[in-house]
């Protein structure tokens, strides 16, 4: 079955030509069609992930990498790229809960796009075709094909963050994202030119992971750094990191199963993806590895921190989204690959739950509005309130959801940010400031989460005349919601540490892939290239041994250097006491003495607008970049293409003109003058000639 | 002697020639023209060219410049000197050109000496078979193909000829 | 190289280059046409000359054909003077610059 993996990819894609080329004439005749022909596709595509991930499980750990080339895509000289997949635990399990999450939220989308005939079958076209992207991303086995996907889901961004794009707002929204993401793949661009380059001059002509991955040893610690750095970059803007994460909150102008599906589970922790697949190159170099962990830890204090005074509740969701993606990065830059990616699987479910969830409220809402023909924001929170009664199911998933994010013990959360944060402390390359930023940001989630959670669906009705006509979002949305609170409240217990008497399937599955606790560089499939990794290992020297030495404390769970389990309990213990006290003074602030909010952002009225218009970062980046550009820009519109090229070219054309009309008077039509021409060519002939003689 | 000769057909070729442009009746040019072209013929002569120089008499100044007259008698010409001249300087430019040609093709031609590989046509071969016969044998297996291509042009040029000076009514 | 070849080759130059003056300043069509046949014959005698020094027939064959090609041309450039003159009541070439920018 491994060999048909390509029918993965291929079955969105089929939804995409169907759709894409029909879409306006099957709406025409059937709506139902168009979703059942993208969720059919979709469904289809999962149940072969479903098939090859079983099959996978079933041989044992060593040979669970496969390679499987599909054709030739671009040879170019040295340059020779397949359209070839990787069947590895790390991309199976990415691709299991992408396309599980993506058929969701496919389902859920035909509740939710009801309303909004014309555009029913494009939003179908684009959200397979990100699916499309998505997977080609993660079964790559070549960072050109990655950059393919890469490259894919940012469009399919872009297309749906304006979907609405009657709104110029929504319009600028998607063109933000898409030109901050076109900073980061510049950079991702670059990264693999010199990872290209700089093997190349060993030899080694490729992109393909295992060939990069078991060659790494070539590269120097410097090219090493530069292109992790690279590469990170590409993580930052794909992945809303400082400083690229502008676009995210405002991305939130999409339908809200976009936000759920691009925006918060799957293309936002492509980054991620990347690096724990590029896991051997960071493991080179140590520094890139601390950007990486600072940054990251950075973000999610920051992000936490605007997302504690946000009204907009998809906006509250965004910093989330922005300062849990943080904490991913947090736990791979401190080498604990398999805890990153472990919270990329728990965050897909649980965001994905609370995006759905705040859509459906929004739907819900946004439905109650129109009933009485208000025009009020159907986002906002301060509209908000009491819902718990009127919308149950939506409210019970969604409290799931919350204590999932807030990291209370026994929900997803709980596990994969508590390996985080102890990875943060105790890895050789962890530090306690950075578990210390860690464990701050978890309190702010779990205040902000638990303020959302009460705006909404906690106290009197907001809304108003439109409360009587809430009700809860029809079955299509419901179902997702039900499932992905389930897979939100039990997910975690795929990773339960041993400090808690778990064995941690998820790290022990992951392991042929980042497996450098096995003290191997790279395991791949076949053995003759294990050896030669291994070679490579003993004959590269120190470096890629220290490299690689790092890698194995960090991510081993029996590495030399490892601190008592009291002190794993203990830090357990004060991040969930510091969840629970954020989770207290929300209640207090919210329920209890709900003047308290008002009083403060009064008292503290510079913070508190500080917060609220996201420290100013955007207009920062107007003043410091975006303004400078634009100049830059009018000036080689008006001073340099106005000016000089058009003047060239102009120039050129008027040189032309006169000199034409100048030399037309050779043209005079006296047959004679003709003649005289002729001696004259015959003179410098001959002329030419004896000067050649000479 | 035979450069007495062609000294006297040469200059005579030369000072008829000058006759042609300075002439002012047209009539006069044409037949100091044919004058020039009989001293040609002679200088073929002297060259063994009997045959071409009896062609030259014949086909030029028996048929072509024929055609001439009967056109110069047809037109009715006229001493013309009401048409304004402006061309003049073009004119005198071009004469200093023809005067630089001149200098470097007598250059061309007295500086160089022939030294290529000689042909068959020696002057036993030709003393024993006849002028006419070698020039025929190869003029109608050498060069049948030039020679058929020369009869479709001139056929072309009498139709040509035909056609323009038609009256059209 | 036979004897006295510069002469001929000299007298052919010399011929050419009258004939080209003439083709240049003269403005009575028909004269213009004398001077290029002398021009030819000019030519002509030049070809005879190499024909002779290198005991070759190809320059007599080619003073045929040029022959031939003066025929042709006096046939077609009379039958355009009498056109011209027709239609203009003249053949001075001063007045003809019909076909210029």
């Amino acid at each position: 079955m491994f060999d048909y993996i390509w029918l993965v990819p291929l079955f969105p894609a089929i939804g995409v030509l169907i759709n894409g080329l029909l879409g306006r004439r099957i709406e025409a005749v059937n709506k139902s069609l168009i979703h059942w022909i993208a969720c059919g596709m979709i469904a289809l595509s999962f149940i072969v992930t479903c098939i090859i991930f079983f099959q996978l499980q079933g041989l044992p750990a060593a040979e669970r990498i496969i390679q499987v080339t599909c054709f030739p895509w671009i040879n170019s000289g040295v340059l020779q790229t397949n359209i070839a997949y990787l069947i590895d635990p790390l991309s199976m399990m990415m691709a299991m809960f992408v396309i599980g999450i993506g058929f969701l939220i496919h389902v859920y989308s035909i509740g939710y796009m009801d309303g909004d005939p014309g555009r029913y079958y494009r939003f179908f076209v684009y959200l397979n075709l990100f699916m499309f992207s998505m997977i080609n991303l993660i079964l790559a086995n070549n960072y050109l094909l990655m950059f393919l996907g890469w490259e894919g889901v940012g469009l399919c961004s872009y297309l749906l963050i304006g979907f609405w794009f009657d709104d110029e707002a929504n319009a600028i929204a998607g063109k933000k994202a898409f030109i901050t993401n076109r900073v980061g793949d510049f950079a991702f661009l670059i990264g693999m030119f010199l990872l290209f380059t700089g093997l190349g001059e060993h030899g080694v002509w490729s992109l393909q992971f295992n060939e990069v991955f078991s060659n790494v040893h070539y590269l120097s610690t410097n090219q090493a750094t530069a292109i992790c750095l690279l590469f990170f970059i590409g993580c930052t803007a794909k992945s809303a990191q400082i400083p690229l994460y502008v676009w995210l909150p405002d991305a939130m102008a999409g339908p809200t199963p976009v936000s759920a599906l691009i925006h918060a589970a799957t293309m936002v922790t492509s980054g991620v993806y990347m690096i724990a697949r590029s896991n051997v190159l960071f493991s080179m170099s140590p520094f890139a590895l601390g950007v990486v962990a600072t940054v990251g830890a950075l973000t999610a204090l920051f992000a936490a921190s605007i997302g504690l005074v946000q009204n907009d509740i998809k906006k509250v969701l965004a910093y989330s989204t922005v300062s849990q993606l943080g904490y991913m990065f947090l736990g791979l830059g401190v080498g604990a690959y398999t805890a990153g990616m472990f919270h990329v699987l728990t965050h897909a479910f649980f965001k994905a739950l609370m995006f759905l969830g705040a859509g459906a409220v929004i739907h819900s809402m946004h439905h109650a509005y129109h009933k009485i023909h208000s025009h009020d924001d159907a986002q906002d929170m301060r509209n908000m309130g009491g819902l718990k009664d009127k919308t149950p199911v939506t409210f019970w998933t969604f409290l799931v959801g919350t204590i999932a994010i807030a990291g209370i013990p026994g929900f997803s959360g709980f596990f994969s940010k508590d390996e985080i944060l102890w990875k943060a402390y105790s890895s050789p390359q962890g530090h306690w400031l950075l578990w210390l930023i860690g464990v701050i940001a978890a309190g702010m989630t779990a205040f902000y989460m638990f303020r959302l959670l009460f705006m909404t669906f906690f106290n009197e009705c907001r809304a108003g005349d439109a409360a009587e006509y809430i009700h809860d979002s029809p079955k299509t949305m419901l179902v997702p919601l039900c499932v992905l609170a389930f897979l939100a409240a039990v997910g975690g217990y795929l990773g339960v540490p041993h400090a808690l008497g778990g064995s941690n399937m998820f790290h022990h599955f992951l392991e042929p892939v980042i497996g450098l606790g096995d003290g191997k560089l790279l395991q791949d499939a076949t053995t003759a290239v294990t050896h030669g990794a291994q070679q490579a290992v003993h004959a590269a020297g120190h470096a890629v041994h220290a490299a690689a030495g790092h890698a194995v404390e960090a991510a081993g769970h029996h590495g030399a250097h490892h601190p008592p389990l009291w002190v794993e309990y203990l830090l357990m213990a004060v991040s969930v006491a510091i969840a629970g006290f954020g989770i207290f003074i929300a209640y207090i602030m919210y329920i209890k003495k709900r003047e308290i909010p008002v009083a403060l952002a009064e008292k503290y009225a510079f913070v508190h607008r500080l917060l609220l218009n996201k420290w100013y970062i955007d207009e920062l980046y107007d003043i410091v970049i975006i303004s400078p550009l634009r100049g830059f820009s009018y000036f080689l519109w008006k001073g340099v293409d106005v000016g000089v090229i058009d003047g060239i070219v102009n120039g050129v054309a008027r040189f032309v003109g006169w000199g034409s009309a100048t030399l037309r008077y050779m043209q005079s039509g006296y047959v004679q003058s003709y003649a005289i021409s002729v001696v004259f060519g015959t003179v410098i002939l001959l002329a030419y000639y004896f000067a050649k003689a000479l | 002697m035979e450069l007495v000769f062609l000294l006297i057909c040469g200059g005579l070729a030369v000072i008829s020639s000058l006759l042609v442009i300075f002439a002012r009746s047209t009539l006069h040019s044409a037949l100091w023209m044919v004058f020039s072209f009989f001293m040609v013929a002679i200088i073929y002569v002297l060259l063994h060219a009997q045959f071409l120089a009896m062609l030259q008499v014949i086909v030029y100044a028996g048929a072509i410049m024929m055609f001439i007259i009967f056109a110069i008698m047809m037109l009715n010409l006229r001493h013309e000197k009401d048409a304004k001249v402006n061309t003049r300087v073009s004119k005198v430019v071009g004469v200093a050109a023809l005067i630089v040609l001149f200098l470097e093709m007598m250059l061309v031609s007295l500086g160089n000496s022939l030294s290529a590989v000689q042909g068959p046509i020696t002057d036993t071969l030709v003393a024993t078979h006849g002028r006419v016969a070698v020039i025929s044998n190869f003029l109608f297996a050498d060069y049948l193909l030039p020679f058929e291509v020369v009869s479709i042009l001139l056929t072309a040029g009498v139709i040509g000829a035909v056609v323009l000076a038609k009256r059209v009514k | 190289m036979i004897e006295n070849q510069s002469i001929y080759l000299a007298i052919s130059v010399v011929l050419f280059i009258i004939g080209a003056a003439g083709a240049v300043c003269r403005r009575n069509a028909i004269v213009v046409f004398m001077c290029i046949e002398i021009m030819l014959g000019g030519v002509c005698i030049a070809f005879v000359t190499f024909s002779r020094a290198h005991q070759s027939l190809d320059g007599i064959f080619m003073v045929l054909f040029v022959m031939a090609v003066a025929a042709a041309e006096a046939a077609v450039g009379l039958a355009i003077f009498v056109l011209m003159y027709r239609k203009h009541g003249s053949i001075d070439l001063d007045k003809f610059n019909l076909l210029k920018w």
